[in-house]
């Protein structure tokens, strides 16, 4: 386009860098690399206009003479030195070569727009963000960070400062989303490799560190990281189940910790190499298909003569006995394992410090710090050694127990969860103020002081659900393999298809025999026949929709009676959910007559999964029971359900109650009498009574047939055949 | 003397020569090849016990473990008769019992399965008592206590059962659920006998004896069941059973590979949730050579 110009861009451009010697040089040597018009040009140009400074052009001259394709990043260079200043224009240019010349100019560009302050931040952890997913993965956590700190500038800083949790995540996630999309599966992967249930969680990122890239052991607790950055995508789902079968192989032939002594870093990294092949030995000796799991991340060839290439060599020596490395060290290393008694781990500790003397005398250097196990399945192997009371000799070791602490605390949480889910509560801000909340519906309400029902007396808003650890729920199912079993089996006997047979029927499929012989007696004494000889099948269709009312008023925490009703409602919703019955699970607790909350864990439609899960788990005691207010609510939202059957079960500690309610009676009375308005509509009400002492009030509630007790967790298969029963026999 | 010496002996037929002989209402059901069974446990010196006193006896334990099995070759080693009733929610006392049929413009009585061992001395087998209604099983009790009659209310008729006759049921409490139970009353009156799956080696020793498959290959199709069992109450409700294994060895034995013959016998008769196939199948993988 420029060849018909008296002047083409380039010419003009020179032209209004003469004098300056630097620039014109490298604008010459740009014109020679990418041609004398393009982008570039345009770029520099449009530099030149945002006053970018001499070295930021210089800068990106060189670079487009560096390299190809740069120049379309002229004007998107301008912009961010419009909206920030030159110098970032020389961070990002010196990023962009620094990284391996991603395509982030738009991206970085919105930044520099949206978010001038946190611009060099971003800059400074674009490498992690790469590392992690990649250009989309960076693009992501910029959106990311963007939206969550909306415009306030100082929550986009400690957002891109990493100090927000939410920025770790997103970083740690990466593209490959692998744990949280394989955990299900992983354990129960394990569960029928091992023949125990595994505690698998996600590693925890502390706050400044990189997010983890190996697989860790602590206390029986196997940590994954979130994603395997660099991985293929299409091989990540093997690598979970590689990394599971690995930590399997340790539970399974491992031994108890070793005390680390003076050993040297490299030597714990060998003695940690022995032990791996020596449990996956084991393993393959009775599962020998691991083998075939295992081999395909064994890629180390025999070549490289650092400490990191010489270690996977020998590991995949000592896993492959195919695989032949003249390296002397290698040979040396197998010939030791080969010969060693594999039945315990410590004869494998001694051919560890021996071999690690060796690679000493070798005088290969061996940075623990940077050092990252391969095969990528391996565990960092930290599990295996006992780091209380030691000396603390060097920083590696020292970084190691760092870790192992870390990891210890993660697992103390764990181990007593009620505990560490109080500790989170109380943290928690109270429950979004229930004025601003959405009106479901009002309701009336029984006065018994004046023997009237007060119209429109109660309100009931929707409650924002808190989320919380699905997984406890699963836990919690897992943790009750017998009870689970028990319920789904009675929720789906108890649903339909269960043919009932008929006898005596005038038409059917089949002769019923008894009644023919009577027929014919009949007939042969001169008595009236009926016809009535065949027999039949009715199909008794249970179409059936439920809606579980939950209790969760402050009086729930006693007794632990919420946590009972969390097994119940999980035991209730995943048999249901199985038996593909509509249920929805509401939770109720009243804040005086105009905030009687409502939170959805589950509506009709939803199946019970990970979302209604974390909502179940987050559920919290707190505030009062307005029951009457919520049976209403729950009854008009059944109504509107097609179904044959319609069933409230309440889950409850039967002493409803509010702030500004003085007569207890009132609340037991309005209960009540919501329930008789209820049944009067076609819906069965059966009340759950939790907790000790709820029984003689439930009666008062849900009348002497309507209700059963739970005291332990243990009856609940049992109550809830009793509920069945008295569902069926309506 | 003579029944020790018929233990040891030479088949049925000197038996039947030595036995009284029996009406040809049970002749069909005499077993006449000894049914292969690998003992476990105590089970036959528990059930020979029993037998002897004639107790009634519940056999309890998970699907495909061997209970049939054992009940036939129990009835071959004392030379019983079985006769063996499939319980359904279908079967009424009727059908358990007996009733009048008509035979050319007449009433006739038909025995009943279970009417037929009380007379002849048999034994008779109820096998998953708990699928029949409550009050069909309620007709045994008066068979399952100290008077050992059978009353039949149409013929206003009491039967005395037979010094030979017994009773025995079958009861796989995995199945059990709330609702569908024994009655207490009718569980205390049996002497239970409990069957889980054999030891490891001494499963791969049956499957290999039932299939003909050789016993290396049969201790990896063990390996498979177990990790199928460690998926109990994780997703499944029941472990592949010992009578799965043989069907696979049996298809192994065809020519299949192990994995198809596997993924056939095992896996997809086991769940259809896809995430549990795909872990087990992994799990399952893992055992292969």
């Amino acid at each position: 386009m420029s060849a018909l110009r008296e002047t083409s861009p380039v010419e003009e451009l020179t032209a209004r860098l003469a004098g300056r010697r630097a620039l014109e040089g490298a604008a010459v040597a740009a014109s020679r690399r990418a041609g004398e018009a393009g982008d570039w040009v345009d770029g520099a140009s449009a530099l030149l206009h945002a006053n970018a400074g001499e070295t930021a052009l210089l800068a990106f001259l060189r670079a487009v003479d560096g390299g190809d394709g740069f120049g379309a990043a002229g004007t998107a260079l301008a912009d961010i030195c419009r909206e920030t200043n030159a110098r970032m224009v020389l961070t990002a240019i010196e990023a962009w070569q620094r990284l391996g010349r991603p395509h982030w100019w738009a991206t970085l560009t919105r930044l520099a727009r949206e978010a001038p302050e946190s611009f060099a931040l971003v800059l400074n952890h674009a490498g992690t963000a790469l590392a992690a997913g990649g250009e989309p993965g960076f693009t992501d956590f910029v959106a990311v960070g963007l939206k969550a700190g909306g415009a306030d500038a100082a929550r986009r800083r400690r957002f891109f400062a990493l100090e927000d949790p939410l920025a770790r995540r997103t970083l740690s996630r990466g593209v490959n989303d692998g744990f949280a999309a394989n955990e299900r599966r992983l354990a129960t992967f394990l569960t029928a490799l091992v023949g125990r249930v595994p505690f698998l969680r996600p590693f925890p990122t502390p706050p400044g560190r990189p997010p983890a890239r190996r697989v860790s052991i602590a206390d029986g607790v196997i940590l994954f990281p979130d994603s395997f950055p660099g991985a293929p995508a299409d091989t990540i789902d093997r690598l979970y189940r590689a990394a599971a079968a690995h930590a399997a192989a340790h539970r399974m032939f491992g031994a108890s910790r070793w005390k680390l002594g003076s050993l040297k870093p490299l030597q714990v990294s060998l003695i940690g190499l022995m032990e791996d092949a020596r449990v996956e030995a084991l393993a393959m000796l009775r599962f020998p298909g691991l083998r075939r799991l295992w081999a395909p991340f064994h890629v180390a060839r025999t070549e490289g003569g650092t400490a990191p290439a010489l270690l996977a060599r020998m590991a995949r020596a000592l896993f492959e006995p195919g695989f032949h490395d003249p390296h002397g060290f290698v040979v040396k290393a197998r010939r030791l394992f080969d010969e060693a008694d594999k039945t315990g781990p410590a004869v494998m500790r001694a051919i560890g410090g021996l071999i690690g003397n060796d690679l000493g005398q070798m005088r290969v250097q061996f940075n623990a710090r940077d050092w990252v196990i391969e095969p990528a399945y391996r565990d960092d192997n930290l599990g295996l050694w006992d780091f209380e009371g030691e000396p603390q000799s060097s920083e590696a070791i020292e970084l190691m127990i760092d870790a192992a602490r870390v990891r210890q605390e993660e697992g103390d949480g764990r181990v007593e969860p009620a505990a560490a889910h109080e500790r989170v509560g109380r943290a928690r801000p109270a429950p979004a103020a229930l004025e601003e909340s959405i009106v479901l519906a009002r309701y009336p309400e029984w006065d018994r002081a004046h023997g009237v029902e007060r119209l429109d007396w109660t309100c009931v808003r929707a409650a924002l659900p808190r989320t919380g650890d699905a997984r406890r729920i699963d836990a919690l199912l897992d943790g009750a393999p017998d009870l689970r079993r028990r319920v789904r089996r009675l929720a789906r006997s108890a649903r339909a298809g269960r043919l009932t047979r008929l006898r005596r029927q005038a038409e059917g499929h089949d002769l019923d025999v008894d009644a023919l012989v009577e027929e014919a007696v009949r007939a042969a004494t001169g008595e009236t026949p009926d016809g009535r000889v065949y027999r039949a099948s009715a199909p008794r269709l249970r179409d059936l929709a439920t809606v579980v009312l939950m209790d969760v008023s402050e009086s729930t925490r006693e007794a632990s009676v919420l946590e009972m009703e969390r097994l119940a409602v999980s035991l209730l919703g995943d048999a249901l959910d199985a038996a593909h019955d509509p249920v929805a699970l509401l939770a109720f607790a009243s804040d005086g007559r105009e905030r009687v909350g409502l939170t959805r864990v589950k509506d009709f439609d939803e199946p019970f999964g990970p979302t209604a899960r974390s909502r179940l788990a987050g559920l919290e005691s707190g505030l009062s029971t307005r029951l009457g207010a919520a049976l209403r609510h729950a009854g008009s939202e059944l109504e509107r359900r097609r179904a044959f059957r319609r069933l409230v079960l309440v889950m409850t500690d039967a002493e409803p109650s509010d702030i500004d309610v003085t007569d207890p009676l009132d609340l037991i009375e309005d209960a009540a009498r919501a329930v008789t308005r209820l049944r009067d509509r076609g819906m069965d009400v059966l009340g759950v009574a939790m907790g000790e002492g709820a029984a003689h009030r439930a009666a008062g509630i849900f009348g002497r047939a309507g209700y059963v007790t739970v005291a332990r967790p243990t009856e609940l298969p049992r109550r809830f055949a009793d509920l069945y029963f008295r569902l069926s026999r309506r | 003397m003579e029944h020790r010496r018929l233990r040891n002996g030479r088949g049925v037929l000197s038996m039947t020569r030595l036995a009284p002989k029996p009406s040809s209402a049970v002749e069909p059901f005499f077993i006449g090849f000894e049914p292969y069974y690998r003992p476990i446990g105590e089970e036959i010196d528990i059930y020979e016990a029993a037998y002897r006193e004639r107790l009634p006896v519940m056999l309890k334990g998970p699907t495909g473990c061997g209970k049939t099995r054992f009940l036939e070759h129990m009835a071959w080693r004392l030379r019983r008769p079985l006769i063996t009733v499939a319980a359904s929610e279908d079967m009424t006392a009727a059908d358990l019992v007996g009733r009048y049929l008509l035979l050319s413009g007449e009433t006739v009585w038909r025995d009943g399965p279970l009417t037929v061992a009380v007379r002849e001395g048999a034994i008779c087998y109820i096998d998953e008592i708990v699928e029949a209604r409550q009050d069909t099983t309620v007709a045994i009790h008066p068979l399952t206590d100290a008077r050992r009659v059978l009353p039949l209310e149409k013929r206003n008729e009491q039967i005395a059962a037979h010094p030979d006759f017994q009773l025995v049921i079958s009861y796989n409490p995995g199945y059990q659920s709330a609702v569908k139970d024994l009655k207490e009353s009718t569980k205390q009156r049996f002497v239970a006998i409990d069957f889980g799956f054999p030891s490891a080696e001494v499963e791969a020793e049956i499957v290999a004896r039932e299939s003909g498959l050789d016993t290396d290959v049969a201790r990896v199709l063990v390996l498979v069941a177990e990790r199928s069992r460690n998926l109990r109450g994780h997703g499944l409700e029941e472990g592949a059973s010992t009578r799965t294994l043989i069907h696979a060895a049996r298809l192994a034995r065809q020519g299949l590979s192990l994995k198809a013959a596997v993924e056939s016998a095992v896996v997809l008769p086991l769940t259809d949730e896809e995430d549990l196939r795909g872990a087990l199948r992994e799990a399952i993988d893992a055992c292969l050579p």
